[in-house]
């Protein structure tokens, strides 16, 4: 190994290793019930992210400067038996490197303003602690060089996205949209950890290198047949849906702005909507391999393109307007990987998470703002000061604006063709077991349920 | 009843239960928790750990106490201890309160029956024991010398009843040997036997079940389902995108025909109902479009279907609009005061709100109804039909009764044989009287305690101060008029410090200025006068005619630019516009992010520097002289005529009793804050000028002033200006401390000395001022420099994540009307409103100081209370933590995605308050002050009522009168000296909490007044 192979193999551990530890670093102490001071939380977040962005640069500079354009690092074998192994491996390659980059700088720059804007917010600590974990979830989900790793880097953004959510946990809508969002969550994770299984029974493992050719991203060629392309790419595909809130699921992105807004910044404007594009775009010898998948992926993003580009027009809030205008590119870029402009997709996502987050971190500005281009402009902006039209709208425009308001009654199509017959199903089970008990234990079985709540202040008289 | 907040861009401090200052303040309180749901007052966890910290304390809590019962407060309660002792135990000592299991847990679990509260007085203590034990070893053990008497002898079978196992728990034949530890069990084990015995037959008092005036309560109480949620999420929507003024791209349909029309029409229309609740929603926008029924025929319909009764009405349509009380409040507000939108609302809309808002209603509860319980009832007696299905409210259980007997008993002395000598009337006194001194009133008390405590020390404070007479700086280097905002405190503390030759005076930050502005580059008129004014005269800013061509150039790239930028805005939420520049050019926005977020202070340097290009030229004037009748927006129209400036200025002199003695030169400073990514910027604002920076109006306060004609008017009035008198405007930003002047290049040059002189000082009072308030910012060190002060606090403005830019009048605690020679050199640790009133210049019925109470009592009472109730109980009457805050309808804040509309303060901007009502001293006497009341309502009914405390301070001397219950009673001092410091710095220094009251007096100070 030469030298610089040397060199490049350290920086791609100190990559994966350092949100490791950061994570370990910020989510043990509180289970020993230290609590480290706001300082050290925030000094060592931007510690992190620093050495990780510096690391990444001197890796991609590395690797341009060689010419070499990948490099695998092995860091573990969790199953070895013959014909069948799951490896904890990484890969750096044309697209994994831009995203490290990419999720360094904007979590090192956010971390840096967070640290000033939750100043003395009750949460501090694990806000940063589930950002930490966001932040591993990130470099393992873009380094990873199997499925199982991806996975398990997929799982973290999951968990760490829904629980950021839900960060104010004394009201119930955070409670309650932050559910929504880990339900979406799971329905895509399901279907990654299918498609992943389906993998293994088919080569006997989950390497990106082996079962989508030994070249170089985005060059390789798949191995599998083009039925099983098709397949599983439509469970991946499934998985981007719910991850990047493309149609029908894109209802859980509004409802996800209920966190802190540095948090729905990094993570639904920048990073985490653009993770189900970067599940295509790591996959893409697949789509070469089966046109109809193409076809599908462009379908799926220019629907949701066009679908989000309409709902944010009657959005009246800053948050939703951004979120529905964040999605609109998402889907556009899903569209670019099904037509198959891969570097044009990457750069999009580098472009788009950028513009994205600054535009977050300045939303509530936006009062100012408007206030300082009216004045430019010397004139009221908006559609609303435009002279109402001779008749009253007609119903078109009403029905119209009515279905972009409901956002495409995504939500109710949801819960009315999905939830509901697979609530249903719930239900009749649990009818059964419950006779069934009632029947074993000869009375009413279950008596926690019919226990009276204490509800009220418990310290007043009543 | 609604909240009064309308457009949040000019944040009105109003108190949130304004309506009901016509009632005493805690019945206010009280009223307000029930409509509103929202605590009144802090926890009493919170009370008793300020009563443990020293914030409140014993004699505090017992004076209000002692002055809340009366004569009540000697009532003997069922023999045992008077109410006052029975309340102030319950207030000194912590009680536990619980839900009977946990009672019984602690009972069971802890030492409660082993070990004499911690907290029992030792007497009192060793009296309980006494008492017990003797009746133990003489009535439980030998109990039969009677036994001919059959009423004894029922006592004597109680008495073996209750306690006849409880000696041989402990060794029956061992008594004479028991030990102190054996005898105390066994003296708590009988005592909770008492009690219990005691509360076993409870008082039968009417606990009226909390009122559930709303089916949708009574819905959620049975099924856990909430319809507000359902209703909510669609009217939320739908208001907000009537309520927009221009965010949107795409206009609500219909909006100009009204709320009510424009709703009908959108959900008449084809397509899916935003729920399955929703499906009849359709059809019946439809029907009612076809009956062409009227809102108000519809709302009294919908009333009229879930049977609400005309006398329940009043209160049914309030506990329906407070229910979203956000958004009800803003369209009631675009209604009303449609000279403050730009998009005002219909009239008739909160009507129309109302209707739209009971129509869905209805459908959600019926469908809940329906689908959770299987009810079909109409919905007219959904209500009954509910009550009759839930268990009736039960009152307290016999363990939590006997708890707090068992509680008291021990720190009150009530031994057992007192407690089972009582009889069925006097335990249920007893119980009875307990629970009349509900949480709600302990928590009352403890609040009168907490500002007793700051009250007597204020007053202290005064009383010491003011035995230096008033008396004016003679020959002063300048004079520099403030808002009466208690920022302006420390600036005066400061520049008085550095400048011991001079004199300030305070008034309300709009300079009786009362307007709608438009500045050089602005595009609309904003309003600068308290909201309670509607002003009637307009200025506009005009760059001079030499500059006029580079303004217009000016103009030409701002509006080019601002064209530009609105595009990309605009245009980034698009398909193609949006590719074009997120995968184009998108990286490059990495650039000021990251230079934005990391280095604050440098970039804004950069920012500024740029824009010094584009603003408009530094010359211009204001429009100030009317050139045609009426006042009005057009250029012809805009000023006032000279007979207004004559009276605006000699009204303004007069108030802050500067009529004589004037200096060479005159400042008047009206103050605004500047900060970054803040919805709530404008409650950093000038609260007289509705969140606006109230330069302008000093700027032309300043010009009425020098205006030879306003001169000799004036003087023709009574008020000599000296020839060589100047007056100059100027803007204190009270979020960087630095100050603008206006319209210097008018400065004559006989003046460049005096104001060479005034700048240096005002700076250094700046700086100084920045060092001050970075000791309340704990991402200052305690130990920062002055200039790293002034760095600090220009970062902070310019900071996007910063959230507490500064804070504000947080901290407010009191206002002093009088003359500052008065009060000079007191360290009020910016918690004072400041008002400049000459008592000896006002006539017998007060009529100067009449109209400045006319404006400072309600203004000041409503930034104090909304200061209150925010900090008291943030997330609902304030508007919470601002991290989750969502701008919409570029109007007003909401809780993430969509919520109710957030009014009140958020908790970054009050989280170092102290909720205290404010404490008003004004220099004068009770006649004048009866006569002030007597003709104004509003003064009269704060004061009298208690919004807002109040004490008199003699003209001549350092008495003091206190306004208790409509009487004006002598204030007794306790104290007759202060501490004293050299200066400010050496006083807070290396300190963040509050300070107490200290006496500024440098060794050696020549020419000020003492």
């Amino acid at each position: 190994m030469s030298m610089l192979d040397w060199w490049m193999q350290v920086l791609g551990i100190i990559i994966v290793v350092g949100p490791f530890l950061l994570l370990v670093g910020l989510g043990i102490p509180p289970l020993l019930s230290v609590k480290l001071s706001e300082r050290a939380v925030s000094r060592s977040v931007q510690f992190v992210t620093s050495v990780g962005l510096l690391a990444g640069l001197g890796l991609l500079g590395l690797m341009l400067s060689t010419g070499k354009r990948h490099v695998p690092i092995v860091l573990a074998h969790w199953v070895d038996i013959p014909d069948y192994h799951m490896l904890l491996k990484i890969e750096f390659d044309r697209l994994s490197v831009p995203f490290v980059i990419l999720t360094f700088l904007l979590c090192g720059t956010i971390s840096a303003f967070s640290a000033k804007y939750m100043h003395r917010e009750g949460g501090f600590n694990r806000f940063h602690m589930l950002y930490a974990l966001f932040l591993t979830g990130m470099i393992v989900t873009s380094v990873s060089g199997t499925i199982e790793t991806l996975f398990a880097g997929w799982e973290m953004v999951g968990l760490s996205s829904a629980l950021l959510v839900a960060f104010y946990q004394e009201r119930p809508a955070p409670m309650r949209n932050g559910l929504h969002v880990w339900v979406v969550y799971r329905v895509s994770d399901a279907a990654l950890l299918l498609a992943s299984i389906w993998l293994h029974h088919l080569r006997g493992h989950g390497n990106f290198d082996a079962f989508l050719g030994a070249t170089p991203w985005p060059d390789g060629k798949t191995i599998l047949s083009s039925w099983d392309a098709l397949f599983v790419g439509v469970l991946l595909l499934a998985a981007a849906i719910g991850k990047s809130a493309l149609v029908p699921t894109s209802g859980w992105l509004p409802r996800a702005m209920e966190g802190p807004t540095p948090s729905s910044a990094v993570f639904y404007g920048a990073l985490s909507v653009h993770l189900g594009a970067f599940l295509l775009l790591r996959v893409s010898p697949l789509l070469d391999q089966s046109l109809l998948l193409s076809v599908l992926v462009v379908v799926v993003g220019l629907t949701t393109a066009i679908f989000a580009a309409l709902f944010t027009r009657v959005q009246t809030d800053i948050k939703c307007a951004l979120s529905f205008a964040s999605l609109t590119q998402v889907g556009l870029i899903v569209a670019e990987i099904g037509l198959g402009f891969r570097y044009l997709a990457l750069i999009h996502i580098l472009g788009h998470g950028c513009v994205r987050t600054l535009q977050f971190v300045r939303a509530p500005t936006l009062l100012l703002d408007h206030r300082r281009l009216e004045d430019a402009l010397g004139t009221r902006l908006g559609s609303q000061y435009a002279p109402p039209p001779e008749e009253a709208a007609d119903s078109f425009r009403s029905r119209f604006y009515r279905w972009a308001m409901e956002r495409g009654y995504l939500d109710a199509f949801l819960v009315e063709r999905c939830v509901r017959p697979i609530l249903a199903i719930f239900v009749f089970c649990d009818s059964l077991e419950r006779r069934w008990t009632d029947w074993l234990s000869g009375t009413r079985s279950r008596r926690t349920e019919y226990l009276q709540r204490h509800t009220g202040t418990a310290d007043d008289l009543p | 009843m609604l909240p009064a907040q309308g457009p949040i861009t000019a944040f009105a401090f109003l108190n949130p239960l304004q309506a009901l200052e016509s009632i005493p303040f805690d019945e206010g309180l009280a009223k307000g928790y029930r409509l509103f749901g929202c605590q009144p007052y802090l926890s009493e966890e919170r009370y008793r750990s300020e009563f443990g910290r020293g914030r409140i304390e014993a004699v505090d809590i017992i004076a209000e106490l002692k002055q809340e019962l009366g004569a009540r407060g000697d009532e003997v309660i069922a023999g045992l201890s008077t109410r006052f002792e029975l309340r102030q135990a319950m207030l000194l000592y912590p009680l536990r309160f619980g839900p009977t299991e946990e009672l019984q847990w602690f009972i069971a679990e802890t030492d409660a029956l082993r070990h004499i509260r911690d907290e029992a007085p030792t007497a009192i203590r060793k009296l309980f024991l006494d008492e017990t034990q003797h009746w133990a070893m003489r009535d439980l053990r030998n109990g039969h010398h009677r036994v001919d008497d059959p009423a004894h002898s029922a006592q004597q079978a109680l008495l073996q009843n209750l306690f006849g196992d409880l000696p041989s728990r402990f060794g029956a034949a061992q008594i004479e040997a028991w030990n102190a530890r054996t005898w105390e069990a066994f003296s708590l084990q009988s005592l909770w036997r008492v009690s219990r015995h005691g509360a076993h037959h409870p008082v039968d008092h009417d606990h009226p079940h909390p009122v559930a005036r709303r089916h949708r309560d009574w819905l959620l109480k049975a099924t856990g389902q909430d319809s507000d949620a359902l209703v909510h999420e669609v009217m939320i929507r739908f208001c907000s995108a009537y309520a927009d003024q221009g965010f949107a791209d795409w206009a609500l349909p219909n909006r100009e025909l009204g709320f009510y029309q424009s709703f009908l029409r959108l959900f008449a229309a084809q397509g899916r109902s935003p729920g399955d609740w929703a499906r009849p929603l359709i059809g019946e926008a439809q029907r009612l479009l076809q009956a062409q029924t009227e809102p108000l025929d519809c709302l009294l319909a919908e009333l009229d279907e879930l049977g609400v009764s005309a006398e329940e009405q009043p209160d049914f349509v309030a506990a329906s609009l407070l229910a979203l009380r956000g958004w009800a409040g803003l369209i009631w507000q675009m209604e009303v005061r449609g000279d403050r939108v730009p998009l005002p609302a219909n009239p008739g809309a909160i009507v129309e709100f109302l209707a739209v808002r009971l129509l869905m209603e209805r459908l959600a509860m019926r469908y809940l109804a329906e689908t959770r319980l299987d009810l079909h009832v109409p919905l007219a007696e959904l209500r009954s039909a509910l009550q009759k299905r839930l268990a009736p409210a039960q009152g307290a259980s016999v363990t939590q009764r006997a708890f707090l007997v068992f509680q008291l008993a021990q720190v009150l002395g009530w031994s057992v044989p007192r407690l089972f000598a009582l009889s069925r009337t006097e335990w249920d006194q007893l119980i009875a009287e307990i629970e009349a001194f509900t949480g709600l009133e302990r928590r009352k008390i403890f609040q009168r305690g907490f500002e007793h405590h700051y009250r007597q020390r204020a007053l202290d404070a005064f009383s010491v101060q003011a035995t230096q007479l008033a008396s004016r700086v003679e020959k002063p280097r300048f004079q520099s008029v403030y808002c009466i905002d208690t920022r302006e405190e420390s600036f005066r503390r400061h520049l008085e410090e550095v400048a011991p030759q001079i004199e300030t005076f305070g008034a309300a930050g709009f300079f009786s200025v009362a307007i709608y502005y438009r500045g050089a580059a602005d595009a609309h008129y904003s309003t600068l006068c308290p909201i309670v004014v509607r002003p009637q005269h307009w200025v506009t800013d005009e760059v001079v005619l030499s500059f006029e061509e580079q303004h217009q150039q000016r103009a030409r790239t701002r509006k080019a630019l601002g064209t530009a930028s609105h595009e990309v805005h605009r245009r980034s939420r698009t398909i193609a516009g949006g590719a074009v520049l997120t995968a184009g050019l998108g990286v490059l926005a990495s650039v000021p992010l990251v230079a934005r977020v990391l280095f604050p202070r440098l970039t804004a340097r950069f920012r500024k520097l740029l824009r010094k290009f584009v603003e408009p030229p530094p010359v211009s004037r204001l429009h100030l002289e009317r050139a045609e009748d009426p006042p009005g927006p057009e250029i012809e129209h805009v000023g006032f005529n000279p007979s207004e400036r004559a009276n605006i200025a000699e009204r303004l002199l007069r108030d802050i009793g500067l009529t004589s003695n004037f200096a060479r030169i005159v400042f008047f400073f009206g103050h605004g804050s500047s900060c970054l990514n803040n919805p709530h910027k404008a409650c950093y604002d000038c609260g007289a000028c509705t969140g606006g920076a109230g330069g302008p109006n000093a700027r032309a306060v300043a010009a009425f002033l020098n205006e030879t004609g306003v001169r000799s008017e004036l003087q023709r009035r009574g008020i000599n200006i000296p020839a060589e008198t100047y007056f100059l405007g100027g803007l204190h930003n009270t979020g960087d401390d630095t100050l603008t002047y206006f319209d210097l290049d008018l400065l004559p040059g006989s003046h460049r000395a005096d104001f060479a002189f005034a700048s240096k000082s005002l700076n250094d009072a700046c700086e100084r001022n920045a060092h001050e308030r970075c000791r309340r910012f704990q991402s200052a060190p305690l130990n920062i420099t002055r200039a790293g002060a002034f760095k600090h606090v220009e970062e902070r403005t310019e900071d996007l994540a910063q959230t507490r830019p500064e804070f504000g009048n947080c901290t407010n605690a009191m206002g002093f009307v009088g003359r500052r020679s008065r009060i000079r050199g007191m360290y009020l640790d910016r918690r004072c409103f400041l008002h400049s009133y000459d008592p000896t210049t006002d006539d017998l019925a007060a009529t100067i100081l009449g109209r400045i109470l006319g404006a400072v009592v309600p203004v000041c009472s409503g930034i104090n209370l909304l200061y209150y109730f925010s900090y008291v109980d943030s997330p609902g009457w304030g508007s919470g933590t601002k991290l989750p805050h969502n701008v919409t309808s570029l109007l007003g804040v909401m809780d993430g995605p969509a919520s109710d509309l957030r009014s009140g303060l958020p908790w970054q901007g009050v989280e170092i308050h102290e909720p205290m009502r404010l404490l008003l001293v004004i220099e004068s006497r009770p006649e004048a002050m009866r006569a002030i009341m007597s003709r104004s309502v509003v003064v009269s009914q704060i004061l009298k009522n208690g919004w807002m405390q109040l004490a008199l301070l003699d003209p001549d001397s350092n008495a003091l009168l206190q306004y208790v219950n409509d009487e004006f009673v002598p204030y007794h001092p306790e104290t007759k000296a202060l501490p004293q410091a050299p200066t400010s710095i050496e006083w807070y220094r290396g300190w963040r909490d509050h300070l107490p009251f200290a006496q500024i007096q440098p060794a050696a100070r020549e020419g000020v007044p003492s």
